[in-house]
């Protein structure tokens, strides 16, 4: 207790930011931080079963928003219905560039399938623009998200409440299904190798692209609640948060699930509490993860979570 | 006069002891070979002694030198060479390549000096087609062999004539990964004789071959230790091979040594039958 | 060497030579651009290729090497004047103010300058493997870029330079262009050139043949971050204004999917696919506009071309997956070879 109003204290910078701020500033953190967390388990899980950085996995996420976008514009459906939507439309798009790019270079060096990853991020970011346009568009505003509540003096949006929520009740039916499901074991199986999982009798096609699908549809839910979040949509809004996300999944030690939620927590924080407490480094605020990347690369490079894998001479 | 000592070295990978206070001593001219059943911990021991993992406890001296926790590179500059259990061609360079890049560490030339000493002759070219004679400066700074041309021919000699003293000469532009299993073994010998080491590790060179080529291996062994005076250790599991060429013998059990002594007591030693179950004539 | 290939050598260079003697002087500035484009991409691409493709390293920082040389490069070529008026929102640092160079010195310092940033950056990332190597080289890039977009009084923040002297012409970039062809074929043909092979073969191996794996490493690093750096300039100087935004990770890529068009073992692919890829992006252009086939007219679709571009790309790295040259290398002897044996089968086909 003493610890909670000592750390409190110390947050409170001695009178340069009041509590409410600090708890606008600390709230956000965390919201940031779940999303980015969603969008990490993605790539993690994809390497932890291909060794693959799959760089098209912002475009997934970036599509995503534009999915619930055109679903509640264009075709005026409900937004429930849209996102229900737009999650279907990703998780399918997400399991096509698997199967269509990544699936015929499997054999291939790794560095054929990280250009081919590339080109469809590259493709579908075109792609986006032609169908899409250049110009931002607006994400469609869910009052039921976006109301504002009081919590004591602190005022919120509720998302702010709903994202951090749904991150972790995500997370914990992830762990179920990868620890105690029958797919989550084959997934296991085939991240420690393709072949012995293939001799197991593991369908090892079938299980990477559901670990695909699996990244899609996280990487989906990421987008809609960043859209509500922040809407102002771009084609190639997915490139930041693509890297930064690599990047907290590779803090929190790649491969590994747990650790990629703690990575993307870890960015989220730093981003704006950094930038809340040296508001003249906004501009660098970008920069903060990849310095992040660098500290862990150069100290722990298998991550937090990570485990060391050594080479047979 | 000892060439290579070890002083109780161990390895530990987390929990797990590879290798246990291991005491090795070589003397200069010797063939001494180190022999235990599967996972006994003979090639982390080779690692330890070239620098590719670190001992956790203990010393290795070379030379009169101490080279625990010594990188590699300055330890086969140091003289000790090595071969690989897997073998570690250079799969997609010639034959000739993999034997050359092994002089590339006794190169003094610098990579400004080496890179112009390529440049000179395709600036050169010209002059040499058409005879000028007027520019004899010119003549004279582009055809004049530099030290670092000097330097390329002399490697390419002993290139050649290490190939062809291991019989691999005809293949010398072929890449290395087409050669058949029994020549590339051929190779990765040669090119860590190429080095210049005053002593050569060799893991498991005769896996893989069949009792002609394993003779002409041990031939092999001895003429490389006559001609280039050289001291050899080397991790065998066929047994014809490491009684017909060692003085003495190790063997490793579980990461501890059970045996030392010459080819003799090491066949009439009883621990070391029962490591290997009663299968210790031939492999 | 042969002296019919010396002749065919010295005749190869006279054609290029004449050609762009003549292209300077009667085409029209868009193919001059163009010319000029292919010829940076070359430098861009082999700069590249030493890394990746020879020896091995996983490095995909390109873009933050080639920012710094066209930073250096602009600064100490443009004029006080030229820097008063671009620097509208701070005044630019003494004494970059008054510095102005010639073209050629301030190429090389930019040069120079990029490859000292890959020194210091190569001191802890080269120690890292494969993919990690990638995403710290990534990363380091990335901070460049956001420094440099913050430097107000040094670079001009995110508006960037403008009013850049256009010092950039064919003969320039051209000339560059061969001489980093003959550094980068000698490099590769000399004894450190096969130890950046051997690197990329086997490290393990490599180190126990007594190759200092971190100095080999470094120095690939640095060479190919200098070339990157002149490359950098030579575009800066030919575009006329440069601002961080250009410099983003996808620039990288681009000269990645060159090199590996182009065969990443491959000094000759890198040469003919920088020349197609660069000719290939302006040709497709012709999807942005609209098509008058004089009975109708087909609407162009903005952003067309790059989705067409990104297509092929695909089905190229797919299909066709050591590039164009794979690991080999021009070379006349086999150049001749080739038409001899065509002819001896035709030979022997009429015969039987």
């Amino acid at each position: 207790m003493i610890l909670a109003k000592l750390t409190i204290q110390i947050l409170l910078g001695g009178g340069s930011m009041t509590f409410d701020l600090l708890m606008q500033y600390l709230t956000n953190a965390i919201s940031l931080g779940s999303l980015y967390a969603l969008i990490a388990i993605g790539y993690t899980m994809v390497y932890g079963i291909l060794r693959l950085i799959n760089f098209a996995h912002g475009e997934i996420f970036m599509m995503s928003l534009y999915f619930a976008f055109y679903g509640v514009t264009l075709f005026t459906l409900p937004w429930y219905l849209a996102f229900a939507m737009a999650i279907l439309l990703t998780t399918l798009l997400g399991m096509v560039v698997e199967r269509a790019a990544y699936k015929p270079l499997r054999d291939s060096p790794r560095i054929t399938i990280m250009v081919s990853a590339i080109g469809v991020s590259f493709f579908l970011q075109n792609l986006a623009i032609v169908l899409f346009g250049g110009r931002p568009s607006t994400f469609p505003n869910i009052k039921l998200l976006t109301d504002v509540i009081k919590i004591g003096s602190v005022s919120l949006q509720k998302l702010t409440l709903i994202i951090p929520i749904t991150t972790l009740l995500l997370l914990y039916g992830l762990q179920v299904l990868v620890h105690k499901s029958k797919t989550g074991m084959a997934m296991r199986a085939v991240s420690k190798d393709h072949e012995t999982a293939r001799l197991m009798g593991v369908d090892v096609n079938k299980t990477i692209t559901i670990t695909f699908g699996i990244g899609s549809v996280l990487a989906a839910i990421g987008g809609i609640m960043w859209g509500a979040k922040f809407p102002a949509i771009l084609p190639t809004m997915g490139v930041m948060p693509g890297l930064k996300c690599f990047i907290a999944a590779v803090i929190g030690g790649i491969g590994n699930i747990t650790g990629a939620v703690i990575g993307g927590f870890i960015l989220g924080v730093v981003e704006v509490m950094l930038v809340a407490y040296l508001p003249s480094l906004t501009g660098y605020r970008d920069a903060f993860a990849f310095i992040l990347l660098i500290v862990i690369l150069l100290f722990k490079p298998t991550g937090i979570m990570g485990e060391k894998i050594s080479e047979k001479v | 006069m000892t060439i290579l000592k070890t002083d109780e070295i161990t390895m530990k990978f987390g929990g797990l002891t590879a290798v246990k206070e291991f005491n090795l001593g070589i003397n200069k001219g010797e063939i001494v070979a180190l022999i235990g059943p599967n996972g006994a911990g003979k090639t982390t021991a080779f690692n330890m002694i070239t620098g590719v993992y670190r001992p956790t406890e203990g010393k290795i001296k070379f030379d009169g030198e101490d080279i625990t926790g010594i990188k590699p590179h300055d330890i086969t500059k140091g003289g000790m060479a090595r071969t690989f259990q897997n073998i570690r061609l250079f799969k997609d360079l010639s034959v000739l390549d993999n034997v050359f890049i092994a002089n590339h560490l006794h190169l003094k030339s610098n990579i400004a000096e080496a890179t112009w000493g390529k440049i000179q002759p395709i600036l050169a070219s010209p002059l040499s087609v058409f005879k000028s004679e007027k520019s004899s400066f010119l003549n004279k700074l582009l055809s004049r062999e530099t030290n670092y041309q000097r330097e390329e021919r002399e490697v390419n000699e002993r290139a050649h004539m290490l190939l062809e003293k291991v019989g691999l000469v005809d293949l010398k532009d072929e890449k290395a990964s087409s050669l058949s299993y029994g020549l590339q073994r051929k190779l990765e010998i040669a090119r860590a004789l190429a080095t210049n080491p005053k002593v050569l590790l060799l893991d498991e060179p005769a896996a893989g071959m069949n009792p002609k080529e394993t003779n002409d291996l041990t031939e092999f062994i001895r003429e490389i230790r006559e001609d280039f005076d050289l001291t050899i250790f080397l991790i065998e599991h066929h047994m014809q091979v490491v009684m017909d060429i060692s003085d003495r013998i190790y063997v490793l059990d579980h990461g501890e040594t059970i045996a030392e002594g010459d080819p003799y007591d090491i066949q009439n030693n009883d621990r070391v039958i029962q490591a290997y179950l009663g299968v210790a004539e031939d492999a | 060497m042969k002296k019919r290939n010396v002749i065919l050598n010295i005749f190869s260079v006279i054609i290029l030579l004449l050609f762009i003697w003549y292209a300077d002087k009667n085409f029209d500035s868009y193919k001059i651009r163009v010319l000029n484009l292919c010829a940076i991409y070359v430098i861009l691409g082999l700069s590249m290729n030493l890394i990746n493709g020879f020896t091995g390293l996983f490095s995909l920082g390109h873009a933050g090497f080639m920012a710094v040389g066209a930073y250096t490069t602009a600064l100490l070529t443009m004029s006080p004047a030229a820097k008063a008026q671009t620097f509208f929102l701070e005044p630019i640092i003494s004494p970059l103010d008054k510095i102005t160079l010639p073209f050629f010195i301030a190429l090389i310092m930019g040069g120079i300058l990029s490859g000292l940033v890959a020194f210091l950056i190569g001191a802890p990332t080269l120690r890292l493997k494969g993919d990690y190597l990638a995403i710290a080289t990534l990363g380091f890039s990335e901070i460049i870029r956001i420094i440099f977009t913050n430097t107000q009084t040094i670079t001009n923040g995110p508006l960037g330079l403008k009013s850049i002297p256009n010092s950039t012409n064919l003969w320039w970039s051209y000339g560059m262009m061969l001489f980093t062809l003959a550094f980068i074929i000698a490099l590769i043909k000399s004894s450190y050139g096969k130890a950046f092979k051997a690197i990329r073969e086997d490290e393990i191996a490599a180190e126990s043949m007594g190759i200092n794996l971190f100095k080999h490493k470094s120095m690939a690093f640095v060479i190919g971050a200098f070339f990157a750096g002149i490359g950098g300039g030579l575009l800066g100087n030919l575009l006329g204004a440069i601002n961080p935004n250009m410099f983003r990770s996808i620039l990288t890529f681009n000269v990645l999917l060159i090199i590996v068009l182009g065969g990443m073992g491959s000094i000759t692919g890198t040469v003919l696919s920088a020349f197609v890829v660069t000719a290939g992006l302006e040709y497709l252009r012709f999807l942005d506009e609209t098509i008058n086939l004089g009975f109708i007219k087909i609407p162009g679709v903005a952003g067309l071309r790059m989705v067409v571009f990104s297509a092929l790309l695909m089905i190229v790295v797919i299909f066709f997956r050591n590039g164009l040259m794979g690991n080999n290398e021009f070379d006349w002897d086999k150049f001749f070879n080739f038409f001899q044996r065509k002819s001896l089968r035709k030979k022997e086909a009429q015969e039987s």
